[in-house]
């Protein structure tokens, strides 16, 4: 069991605090869904019901993935990027004779995902956007179809850097060496990322819809308010600020990234939303239920996790 | 044997293998338990497609249900056919009739596995041809319904298989395809050429609803 589990993780109690807390919000939004639900039956309440059953889905997972065996959790992150950018490429009409290069994208997923794990940083830094940048276009020039060659090119690679490079940094959070004094390690990073994260749409979403009056960018994300951006950035320092115990950083550190990830986490929400519209669907798959795909789940991610990293890297490692 | 081998191969390895990893998304089609004998008739193109028809079974039937599939490519030798009959359960037919021969004849092998008690899955468009095209109907489905015109027969549409394994490439990319189907449906006349075009309209009402 020692060897599947990590046992001692019950033993820490900064952990466990967050994960209590993780599912006390849980149940507490959807017992109050429920009750607001009984109470006004008009109340359109289905996005929210539907949004609160995903994070169950989500929080489930990543803490399983927490709490189980590390090496399982690599498996699980790199399974995530595979998903995320299988949803992106199928949606983004490559020509037939891709097919090899994209095959070789795909095969570039453990590859990357196996360079985080045994935590060779120079080569896990530079394999997707030197090596896998390198070989994916002599791989589609040996297929000796150039019409639109260029177009397959550069989709090929940006997909890969938002879906593969961005999250493999999720992985290497748990690769990092350990540092003296510093307790929960890999997992609590890991675990302050992705809260941090998803606590940030959450905020932006319920800040939004409270006092939102002036859109950012109506043709991209007709939610997205001043108002809700600036209380997502505001709460979400707040809430990083209090759980800076699972990070190695100081006060104003954890200030400091807690901000960054509100703001990539914006960022990486609307760089997605702006390339639905360009597909034309609303949502990128429905893998979960009321959240559209995988990608549209990990698209702040994406940006988040790659900025945490490497401010967390440079200041305490 | 064969029976549990379909059961392990289809409505659990495989359908695993199809929905992690190449990406299609299905569910079982539980309504098929209320119909006692039926013909699926899907869209065709990719080798995906018959294995993802067989997972979608539920696993109580799936020895029951036999693809129909041309002999001159998967019964090329002995034992290519044997192991085709085997593994995906095929019933291996000619592509043109054979009237010389009524016992090898296409329409009527297949009539003798519904006399059986099997249920066929068939693909009308014959050939997998060019990827995510469709292609004309053939006429044999119409005159095995119009034969045994009590069977219903159930459409089934698929998208994206080809991207994922078009034909001429044995190489699986995984993509993000799908499968839906129809209401299991009895033919409304015993003209082969309305019957074929009953299952036409279905495919084209099925394509309007498959993401």
């Amino acid at each position: 069991m020692n060897e599947i589990f990590h046992l001692n993780f019950f033993e820490n109690n900064d952990l466990l605090i967050v994960i209590s807390l993780i599912f006390g919000i849980l149940t507490f939004a959807t017992l109050l869904f429920y009750i607001v639900g009984k109470i006004k039956p008009n109340a359109n309440l289905i996005e929210l019901k539907a949004r609160t059953k995903s994070w169950w889905f989500m929080a489930s997972v990543f803490i399983l993935a927490t709490v189980v065996n590390t090496k399982i959790s690599y498996i699980a992150i790199a399974f995530l990027s595979f998903v995320a950018f299988r949803e992106l490429y199928s949606q983004l009409g490559f020509r037939d004779s891709d097919r090899r290069a994209i095959f070789w994208a795909f095969i570039s997923i453990p590859i990357q995902y196996y360079l985080a794990y045994i935590g060779w940083y120079g080569a896990f830094i530079i394999f997707i956007p030197i090596v896998m940048f390198l070989i994916l276009p002599l791989r589609l020039v040996l297929k000796g179809n150039t019409d639109g060659i260029i177009k397959s090119m550069s989709l090929l690679q940006w997909i890969l850097m938002l879906t593969v490079f961005g999250i493999s940094h999720m992985a290497y959070l748990l690769s990092l060496p350990e540092l003296n004094g510093f307790k929960s390690g890999g997992r609590g990073l890991l675990l302050f990322l992705v809260f941090l994260t998803e606590i940030n749409d959450v905020m932006q979403f319920t800040w939004g819809k409270l006092l939102g009056k002036h859109k950012i960018i109506p043709k991209i994300s007709p939610n997205k308010t001043w108002e809700g951006f600036v209380g997502g950035l505001i709460s979400t320092t707040i809430i990083g600020y209090f759980l800076g115990f699972l990070t190695p950083l100081n006060d104003m550190q954890v200030v400091f990234v807690s901000f960054m990830i509100s703001f990539s986490g914006f960022a990486g929400d609307i760089v997605i939303s702006s390339i639905k519209r360009d597909i034309g669907i609303k949502d990128m798959g429905s893998s979960i239920p009321g959240h559209g795909g995988v990608l549209d789940r990990i698209d702040s991610l994406a940006y988040t996790a790659p900025v945490f990293f490497h401010i967390l890297f440079y200041l305490a490692y | 044997m064969q029976k549990l081998t379909l059961k392990i191969i289809y409505s659990f390895l495989i359908r695993l293998f199809l929905k992690l990893i190449v990406g299609v998304k299905f569910d079982t089609a539980k309504f098929l338990l209320n119909e006692k004998q039926f013909i699926i008739v899907a869209n065709h193109n990719s080798h995906l497609d018959t294995m993802t028809l067989l997972s979608s079974l539920p696993s109580k039937i799936i020895h029951k249900v036999k693809p129909v599939a041309a002999g001159d490519h998967f019964g090329k030798t002995r034992l290519k056919g044997k192991l085709t009959s085997f593994f995906v359960n095929a019933l291996l037919i000619k592509r043109g009739r054979d009237k010389n021969n009524p016992d090898n004849d296409p329409i009527n092998r297949m009539l003798k596995e519904l006399d059986k008690g099997y249920s066929l899955i068939l693909f009308p468009e014959g050939s997998r041809g060019e990827p995510e095209k469709e292609q004309a109907l053939k006429k044999g489905i119409g005159l095995i319904l119009s034969q045994r015109p009590d069977i219903k027969f159930v459409p089934a549409y698929m998208k994206g298989m080809g991207k994922a394994m078009p034909k001429g490439d044995s190489l699986i990319v995984p993509f993000n395809s799908s499968l839906i189907f129809g209401i299991p449906t009895k033919i409304v006349s015993e003209n082969v050429d309305e019957i074929v075009k009953q299952i036409e309209q279905t495919f084209k009402d099925l394509k309007q609803k498959v993401v």
